[in-house]
C-alpha cells in the first residue's frame, strides 16, 4: 500500500511542501529512501527505526521504498523524521482509518520515540497555512513558537505514541490555544538614557535617527559612553506590531536563535563582532542558506562597535542592504532574499590612538595615521550614514553630569509622535520612515523654501557633498523639522541636518 | 625659449654630467666662462681631478647631451632656469649654495614676482588652517604665496592662493615625482593654476635631506616668511631659521601655552619675530592694504553666538549654547550656519572657533 504524508522544507524563508511516498511491498527486505535526501534526511532511516521499536510499534520487514516529491528540491535536515515514521506506519497499515490527508507532520524523532524541536517552525507553519493547510502535528518543544498562529488546529505532541494514539482516536492531544502578542513580554534590559551622563549631542542625534529611521556613526574617544547610548537605542523605539513581530520571529526561527517566549517581543540588537566574516554577516551557507547578522537584525538596531576595525569587504557588503533594505544570497543551491531592514549604528575612535579631539590627553597620531584610520571606512559607506556626532570626552562629562537626565520613556514618546506624522504622510505607500523615502518622495514631502535651498546649496559647495549626501540631508531635516511639529522645513531644520554630517567638513 | 651658449653650458653640466654641487661650483670658477667650460671640458675636469666617466670627453657627444636635454624639457611642457638668467630669482642668490639650476612647469613669469613665503607644519590646529586659507587668499591678491606640498600648513597656504593664481610650490623632488604622493591631484593643480618649482633634476625622489634643502630656497625665494604652525623641532621652523639667516622678516601665528603644534610659533614671537593674526599684519609691513573683507549676512542668534565666540576662543558646543540660552540642537544649528557661512570653524570633540 502507498501511504502519502506531508510535511515541509524551508527555502529561505519560505516553506515548502515535500510529500513523503511510502510503498511497502513485498520481497526481500530492503529500506531506501530517494528524492534528493542529504545525510541528515538518509540517517532518518535509522532514528526511525529505533523510535518505532521502542514505541511499541512495528517496523515492517518487507521491501520499503521512500520518495520525497518534489524531487528538485534539496531536503535537508531531521524535520522529516515524524513523517517518515508516520507514513510508514501507514503503508503498513497501522494507522488503519486514522485521517493523516490534510496534515502536517513535522518533527525530529530521538530513538526512543521522543519528539524534538525544529528550527524554523514558524516560517513553515505560516507557509503551509497560506497553502491551505490548517492541521499540523509538531513537538511539544516548539509549541511557544506556535502558539502565535491563529486560524489552525495545531497539536503539539511529546513522543511519536501520543501522535499515533491521537490519529487513532484511542487519546486526543488538546491543540494549542493561540495566545495574544504582548510586546516587551520577556526581560526588559537595563540600559536607560537615564542613565547616560552627559552626551547632549549624542542624545539628540540617537532621538533623530530613531524617530526617522536614519543610520549613525558615533566617534569619539575610548570610554565615553559609545556602547552604552547604543544599547538604549531600542528602548526608544518604538513597541513591536504583531505583523513585525511575526517577520522577526521568522528569520530568527530559521537561524535557530529563538528565546523561550517563542516569539520575539523586543527589537532585535544585534552587535557582531569586528572579526565578523561577509557571510556570516550577510547570510550564506553550504546548502541551506542561514540569514546573517543584518537579517537577524531586521526591524532593530545592527551596533558595529569599534567601524574601522571590520573587514573592508564585509563593510562594503552593507552598503547595498542598507539602500533596499533586503539581501539577496546567491549559492549554488538557489537564490535567497532576506528581509535586512534595519538600523546601522556604527561607533569608531577618532584616531587610532583614540585622543584626537580630546581635551585632556594630547593625540599622538600623525596627520597620515588618521587619515589612513579613516579611510578604513570608505566614503561610499560614510555617505549612507546620515547623523555623523562626536561623543564627548569623559572629563567634559564630568563637569556637566549635574543635570537630570531624560528617560529613554519620554524620548520614545517624542518618537512615536514622530513617526505617527510620518506614517500619515506615507499611508499606502509601504514607506514607514523619512529615511526610506525615495527621490519621488522627497520631491513631494521635502519642499524646500529658497532660503533652505540656499543653504543647501552652500553646504554642497563648501563641503563637496555627493548628490546621495545631499538627498540624506534633506530627508533628516525631514525628520527634525517632524519632530518640530512643523509642515515646512525651515532653515534650522536643514543647519542642523548639516551639522551632523562631520566627515564631510574634515575628509 | 632660447638659452645662450652660457646658459646651455650651465644645464649640460647640471643635468649632463655626474657632479655633484661643489665640483661644478670649482669648475665655474677655474673656467673663464661657462661656454669655455664646455668647449674645452677635459681640460678644466681633469684639472678639478674629476674622473672620466663622470662626464663625456667627446665634444659631439656633449652637444648631443645638451640638445637631448633641452627636447627633454620641452617634452615634459617644463623649463630650466640657470642662476645667469635675469628671471632667476634675485632674492635666492642671496640663500646659501643658491640652486645653479630651477626646474620649473607652470606660470614663469612668477618667478620675477614679489613672493611671500607660508609654511606650517603637517599637524597644524583647524582654526590655524582656516586662517592660513584666509591669509594665503589675502595676500596672493598682492603678492605670490610661495609654500610646500605637505599637508596642514602648506596645503592650507595653496587652498587659499590657488584660486588666484599667484602660487609656487617647491618640491623637495623631482618635477614628475611627488612628495607626499596623495597630493597628486593637488601638484596637478598647482600647475595648472601656478608654478611648480624645483632645484632637482627630474626623476629624483624625496630624500631625508632633501626637505631641508629645499626649506631654504623657499626662505630664499621670499620676501617673509609666516609659521602658521610649528613644534619645538619642524620644518617650518628651519625655513624661519633660513629666513632669519637671509634677512627675511618672519612671522608667525600665536598659539595658546602649552599647545604643542605651536610652541615653535610662539617661540619666534618670543626671539622677536612679528606676531600675524590676519593678512593686514603682513601687508601693512609691505606698505599694502588687504582688501575690504565681505561682510557677512547675519541674523541675530548667528550674530549672538559669534559674538560669543569672538569674546572667548575655541568653546565646546555646550557651553556655547548655554551662554547663548539657545538648546543644544539650536547652538549647533546656528554653528552649522557660521560654518557654511565661512566664520566659524569646527575643532575636533564639538568645539567651535572663530575662523
Amino acid at each position: 500500500m502507498i501511504a502519502k504524508i506531508i510535511c515541509y522544507a524551508l527555502n529561505g524563508l519560505e516553506g515548502v511542501p515535500v510529500e513523503v511516498e511510502t510503498d511497502v511491498n513485498k520481497g526481500v527486505p530492503s529500506y531506501d529512501m530517494v528524492g534528493l535526501p542529504d545525510t541528515a534526511v538518509k540517517e532518518s532511516k535509522e532514528r526511525v527505526r529505533s523510535a518505532l521499536k521502542n514505541s511499541g510499534l512495528l517496523f515492517p520487514m518487507n521491501r520499503i521504498t521512500i520518495n520525497f516529491a518534489p524531487a528538485d528540491i534539496k531536503k535537508e535536515g531531521a524535520s522529516f523524521d515524524l513523517a517518515v515514521a508516520i507514513s510508514l506506519l501507514k503503508a503498513s497499515e497501522q494507522l488503519f482509518g486514522a485521517d493523516v490527508k490534510d496534515t502536517v507532520f513535522l518533527g525530529e524523532l530521538a530513538l526512543n520515540g521522543d519528539l524534538r524541536p525544529i528550527a524554523g517552525l514558524l516560517p513553515i507553519l505560516i507557509s503551509a497555512k497560506g497553502h491551505g493547510f490548517s492541521r499540523f502535528i509538531i513537538p511539544a518543544g516548539n509549541a511557544q513558537e506556535a502558539r502565535f498562529l491563529g486560524g489552525a488546529e495545531i497539536y503539539p505532541a511529546a513522543t511519536l505514541s501520543e501522535v499515533v494514539d491521537h490519529l487513532l482516536g484511542s487519546s486526543l492531544i488538546e491543540p494549542l490555544e493561540t495566545a495574544m502578542f504582548v510586546p516587551h513580554a520577556g526581560t526588559r534590559t537595563s540600559a536607560d538614557l537615564k542613565f547616560v551622563k552627559g552626551q547632549p549631542m549624542a542624545r539628540r542625534a540617537l532621538e533623530i535617527a530613531v524617530a526617522g529611521g536614519h543610520n549613525m556613526l558615533m566617534s569619539g574617544p575610548p570610554g565615553t559612553g559609545k556602547t552604552m547610548l547604543a544599547r538604549c537605542l531600542p528602548t526608544v523605539m518604538p513597541d513591536l506590531t504583531f505583523e513585525e513581530a511575526l517577520e522577526i520571529t521568522k528569520i530568527h526561527s530559521v537561524a535557530g536563535v529563538l528565546g523561550e517566549e517563542g516569539i520575539v517581543t523586543e527589537r532585535p540588537f544585534r552587535t557582531p563582532h569586528h572579526t565578523a566574516t561577509t557571510v556570516s554577516m550577510c547570510g550564506g551557507g553550504n546548502k541551506v542558506v542561514h540569514p546573517g547578522e543584518i537579517s537577524l537584525a531586521h526591524g532593530g538596531v545592527l551596533f558595529l562597535d569599534e567601524l574601522p576595525e571590520y573587514k573592508r569587504s564585509t563593510l562594503e557588503a552593507l552598503r547595498q542592504p542598507l539602500e533596499d533594505g533586503k539581501i539577496t544570497v546567491s549559492r549554488a543551491g538557489g537564490t535567497f532574499t532576506f528581509p535586512a531592514n534595519f538600523m546601522l549604528c556604527a561607533s569608531m575612535n577618532p584616531c587610532p590612538c583614540g585622543n584626537y579631539g580630546s581635551s585632556k590627553r594630547t593625540c599622538s597620531c600623525t596627520p597620515a595615521e588618521i587619515r589612513r584610520y579613516r579611510k578604513k571606512i570608505s566614503g561610499p559607506l560614510l555617505d549612507r550614514i546620515d547623523l555623523q556626532v562626536e561623543v564627548d570626552d569623559i572629563e567634559y562629562d564630568d563637569l556637566t553630569s549635574d543635570e537630570e537626565q531624560e528617560s529613554s520613556e519620554a524620548v520614545k514618546a517624542r518618537v512615536e509622535a514622530a513617526r505617527r506624522i510620518q506614517r500619515n504622510r506615507f499611508e499606502g505607500s509601504g514607506i514607514l520612515t523619512n529615511a526610506e523615502m525615495g527621490e519621488k518622495e522627497i520631491a513631494e514631502y521635502c519642499k524646500l523654501t529658497r532660503e533652505g535651498d540656499e543653504i543647501l546649496r552652500s553646504a554642497f559647495d563648501r563641503m563637496h557633498l555627493s548628490a546621495r549626501a545631499r538627498a540624506r540631508i534633506i530627508k533628516v531635516a525631514r525628520t527634525i523639522a517632524d519632530l518640530d511639529y512643523s509642515e515646512e522645513i525651515q532653515p534650522k531644520h536643514v543647519f542642523e541636518a548639516v551639522s551632523y554630517r562631520i566627515f564631510d567638513k574634515i575628509g | 625659449m632660447a638659452y645662450s651658449k652660457d646658459e646651455r653650458a650651465y644645464l649640460w653640466l647640471c643635468a649632463c654630467t655626474r657632479t655633484d654641487y661643489r665640483e661644478r661650483v670649482a669648475l665655474l670658477r677655474t673656467a673663464p666662462s661657462p661656454a669655455a667650460l664646455f668647449e674645452e671640458a677635459e681640460e678644466y675636469f681633469s684639472a678639478a681631478g674629476i674622473p672620466r666617466e663622470k662626464y663625456s670627453a667627446d665634444r659631439a657627444a656633449r652637444e648631443a647631451e645638451a640638445e637631448g636635454f633641452l627636447a627633454f624639457l620641452e617634452e615634459r611642457e617644463a623649463f630650466a632656469v640657470t642662476l645667469l638668467s635675469d628671471e632667476y630669482p634675485e632674492s635666492l642668490k642671496a640663500a646659501s649654495l643658491p640652486p645653479l639650476v630651477l626646474y620649473g612647469k607652470g606660470r614663469r613669469e612668477l618667478l620675477t614676482a614679489r613672493k611671500f613665503c607660508i609654511v606650517g607644519s603637517r599637524i597644524t590646529p583647524p582654526w590655524a588652517e582656516k586662517t592660513g586659507v584666509a591669509i594665503s587668499r589675502e595676500i596672493a591678491k598682492r603678492m605670490t604665496v610661495v609654500t610646500g606640498l605637505a599637508e596642514g600648513g602648506d596645503l592650507a597656504a595653496i587652498e587659499g592662493a590657488v584660486g588666484s593664481g599667484n602660487l609656487i610650490c617647491v618640491l623637495p623632488c623631482g618635477l614628475d615625482e611627488c612628495y607626499p604622493a596623495a597630493h597628486i591631484s593637488v601638484k596637478a593643480r598647482v600647475e595648472r593654476a601656478g608654478l611648480l618649482l624645483s632645484e632637482l633634476p627630474f626623476g629624483e625622489t624625496a630624500k631625508k635631506y632633501s626637505f631641508h634643502a629645499r626649506n631654504r630656497i623657499l626662505a630664499g625665494l621670499a620676501e617673509g616668511v609666516l609659521v602658521l604652525s610649528a613644534a619645538m623641532r619642524s620644518g617650518a621652523l628651519i625655513t624661519a631659521n633660513c629666513a632669519l639667516d637671509y634677512g627675511r622678516d618672519v612671522f608667525a601665528l600665536p598659539y595658546n601655552v602649552g599647545v604643542m603644534s605651536g610652541e615653535g610659533c610662539n617661540d619666534l614671537i618670543k626671539k622677536g619675530a612679528y606676531l600675524a593674526t590676519g593678512a593686514e599684519d603682513i601687508l601693512s609691513l609691505y606698505g599694502m592694504a588687504p582688501a575690504e573683507a565681505v561682510p557677512a549676512d547675519l541674523n541675530d542668534s548667528e550674530r549672538q553666538v559669534l559674538g560669543i565666540l569672538r569674546e572667548s576662543g575655541e568653546m565646546h558646543l555646550a557651553e556655547i549654547a548655554k551662554r547663548a540660552g539657545l538648546l543644544i540642537h539650536e547652538a549647533s544649528a546656528v554653528l552649522s550656519a557660521l560654518e557654511i557661512k565661512g566664520v566659524a570653524v569646527k575643532s575636533g570633540g564639538n568645539k567651535y572657533s572663530v575662523s
